[in-house]
């Protein structure tokens, strides 16, 4: 009896398997463009919009999108919002099995050249064209970076530097009235606002978390580079000198040592930290805890050029999004969106576009603008495919030279080396 | 047994369907999907996805490459959370269980609920008590050692001390699972073993040597084992709290695994990873096994 049940049960069982099997290859098979078809006539053209606005930031766009929608009535934008770090995860899905593609993205413009590398995103040239979108309507660097071999791909929406955030209390306890715009200075300025005593500190240096952004800054402040085209450049003399420079801080005692995730943060919600540097999204975490903070863009801590390193969030149109009513709708809403944004530089962002910048809406933000004015000196991520791969190495080797646990040289070393594992 | 017609047969087949059915849909075709992923070349966003037969796993286990160093050390830090991880998981769950057990009737239902609580809660919420618990300058902990004149410890940034938070971490978390398993386990232990060994003259230790661990045996082999899977497939709380920290010295196979998969995209890779990964822990489980059931032949 038993085995007659087996024998049932496994037939069932491999007839189930290969069925699914045979529905899972097929899925990636096959291309369907019109799935957001334009439907009949009188009908409202619906554009599928992601994004991973789940923070506070998503209702702000929802703003927008409803505005729009409300304003004309030929489309119909539908709001997406996915959790912030599963994002790609689902774009990569998303992408890869050609249903479900939204016809308009949110995507970082560092991640811009892998995924056109991959053919996966439009040239947005002649949409934006018919749309009437012009690339001097936005602010440089994320344009020409999101300009691959004459093609254009992303409609940039904002730039999110590193910023400067200070403690106004603590500095007018230690008496710094100005605030650091150099090494010299700032140096100067941690050593008068650290209080051993009370246990505060000038600057506490990150060991993980946000590096990401100052790293960078650092690097090429220092006139360094992360990438020089051909390799990664992290044990040059010149990111040597920058990190010893933080290390230095945590031996002098201006940063405390052992600084965990988030570490720093919690020592400036605490009143313990006098400066940090992080991105424009902390803003509304500092107005609620209530903070008596200033913020001014980051000073230049390297010994060749002023730099920050940038994020940008920027629009795109995956491949294959074909349906005209569709990319018609798409450049209309880009079109509206580029002179309409200013519910989204509330949520704290600092806009691209310029006919927005330069708005007195716009200059009335204090926060923002003072964002703003670094956008002449932004930088993104090294303009090479994979550049997450390559780069992935270098945190955690980061995170050991500025926890004492290997020297600064060393770690460097072995960081480039197991990039070039990666780059295989 | 009664010999049963094909209609009683077909009836009880039924029965299984559902089940059946879930199985298939929700683990089944998933692992076989996996395994067919390992054997291409399968980029996520690429078009083409290769057969490559075993390359993806002859990748793993050839040094000097990237996945070979990815795999190997995030395998040593997940071994070293096993190996720290269960014992503790096991007695302690063990102890508090007898514990509570020994509680007066009234509040016992109230320890229980207390000490099962904290295993109903997310990942995150866990995380953000746990940093705030554990900051080397700013943390609970290492205020009240201040207050006792002992120097802050570095708990999430060097090791051995990343691993005992982690380890702490867990027990508090996951606790109250294994502790529930023992409480029924020792409800299940005859009153009259007990009675019959105080007349013999035995002591509460031997009681517990002779009578409590034999019998619960069966439950401590079912904990060991969900204990050990449990910790092989250890991911939160190091992502959370120490992201891999020091280094990479805690950066656990789980997290390597999904950065090869979401990271580097290399979902065939990623999956052979797995594969691996699962295959060690069958491996382990089936010693573990074999461990306990040949102990039990000896009796």
């Amino acid at each position: 009896m038993q085995k007659k049940g087996m024998k049932w049960s496994s037939l069932l069982l491999l007839i189930l398997v290969v069925a699914m099997i045979a529905a899972g290859c097929s899925s990636n098979s096959g291309d369907n463009s019109s799935n957001q078809s334009s439907g009949g006539a009188g009908k409202k053209t619906e554009i599928l919009f992601w994004s991973p606005f789940s923070g506070s930031d998503g209702p702000y766009m929802k703003k927008i999108v409803d505005k729009y929608n409300s304003s004309q009535d030929q489309y119909k934008v539908n709001f997406v919002i996915h959790p912030n770090g599963e994002y790609y995860k689902q774009m990569d899905i998303a992408l890869s099995s050609a249903k479900d593609k939204p016809s308009l993205m949110i995507m970082h413009v560092d991640k811009v050249p892998t995924y056109a590398s991959k053919n996966q995103l439009q040239a947005i040239d002649e949409l934006a064209a018919t749309a009437g979108i012009s690339k001097a309507d936005f602010a440089v660097a994320p344009v020409e970076y999101a300009t691959i071999e004459d093609n254009w791909y992303t409609i940039p929406l904002d730039i999110h530097p590193l910023v400067m955030y200070y403690n106004k209390d603590l500095f007018e306890q230690a008496g710094v009235t100005t605030v650091p715009t150099n090494r010299a200075e700032f140096d100067d300025a941690i050593t008068k606002l650290t209080d051993a005593s009370k246990g505060v500190y000038g600057y506490v240096v990150p060991t993980l978390w946000p590096q990401q952004f100052i790293f960078p800054t650092l690097v090429w402040q220092n006139g360094g580079q992360l990438w020089d085209g051909n390799d990664v450049g992290f044990n040059s003399p010149e990111v040597v000198e920058i990190v010893q420079y933080l290390r230095d801080m945590i031996e002098a005692g201006t940063s405390p040592a052992n600084v965990q995730q988030d570490g720093e943060n919690t020592l400036f919600l605490q009143g313990k930290n006098a400066i940090q540097f992080n991105g424009p999204w902390m803003k509304s975490q500092f107005d609620e805890a209530g903070i008596n903070y200033g913020v001014t863009t980051v000073p230049q801590l390297g010994k060749a050029e002023q730099a920050v390193y940038a994020g940008s969030h920027g629009f795109v149109v995956p491949q294959g999004i074909t349906d005209e009513k569709v990319v018609a709708g798409v450049g209309d809403f880009l079109k509206y969106v580029t002179t309409n944004s200013m519910d989204w530089a509330e949520s704290g962002q600092a806009l691209a576009s310029i006919p927005m910048i330069e708005s007195d809406a716009f200059k009335a933000l204090e926060f923002q603008s003072t964002i703003a004015s670094s956008f002449e000196y932004v930088q993104f991520s090294p303009n090479v495919i994979n550049w997450d791969t390559i780069s992935e190495p270098i945190w955690a080797e980061l995170n050991n030279a500025l926890l004492g646990n290997k020297t600064v040289q060393q770690a460097m070393d072995d960081a480039v080396n197991k990039s070039h594992q990666a780059m295989k | 047994m009664m010999k049963s017609s094909v209609g009683s047969r077909f009836t009880s087949f039924l029965f299984v369907i559902p089940y059946l059915i879930a199985f298939s849909v929700f683990l089944l075709f998933p692992i076989l999907y996996g395994v067919y992923l390992s054997l291409h070349n399968f980029e996520l966003l690429s078009v083409d996805h290769d057969f490559v037969g075993l390359a993806n796993y002859i990748d793993i286990f050839t040094p000097g490459t990237y996945t070979n160093s990815v795999f190997f050390r995030g395998l040593w830090a997940t071994f070293q959370f096993v190996i720290y991880s269960v014992p503790l998981l096991i007695f302690t769950g063990l102890g508090m269980a007898m514990l509570v057990n020994a509680l007066p009737r009234k509040i016992r239902g109230l320890f229980r609920t207390v000490y099962f609580m904290p295993y109903a809660l997310s990942a995150s919420v866990m995380a953000v008590i746990w940093l705030m618990m554990f900051d080397t300058n700013a943390g609970f902990l290492n205020s009240l050692l201040q207050k006792m004149g002992i120097a802050g410890i570095p708990w999430l940034t060097a090791t051995p001390w990343a691993w005992i938070a982690l380890i702490i971490t867990t027990l508090w978390w996951t606790i109250g699972f294994n502790m529930i398993i023992f409480v029924n386990a020792l409800n299940e232990v005859p009153e009259d073993y007990y009675e019959a060994a105080s007349i013999d003259g035995a002591n509460q230790w031997r009681k517990f040597i002779h009578i409590t661990l034999p019998t619960i045996k069966p439950v401590m082999l079912f904990v060991m084992i969900t204990s050990t899977i449990a910790s092989f497939n250890v991911y939160a709380q190091p992502f959370l709290l120490t992201r891999g920290g020091p280094g990479d010295s805690t950066k656990v196979l789980l997290m390597n695994v999904l950065d090869q998969a979401f990271a580097r995209k290399q979902i065939g890779s990623a999956s052979a990873m797995a594969i691996m990964m699962a295959l060690l822990i069958i491996i382990v489980s089936l010693v573990q096994m074999k461990l306990t059931m040949a102990k039990k032949g000896d009796k």
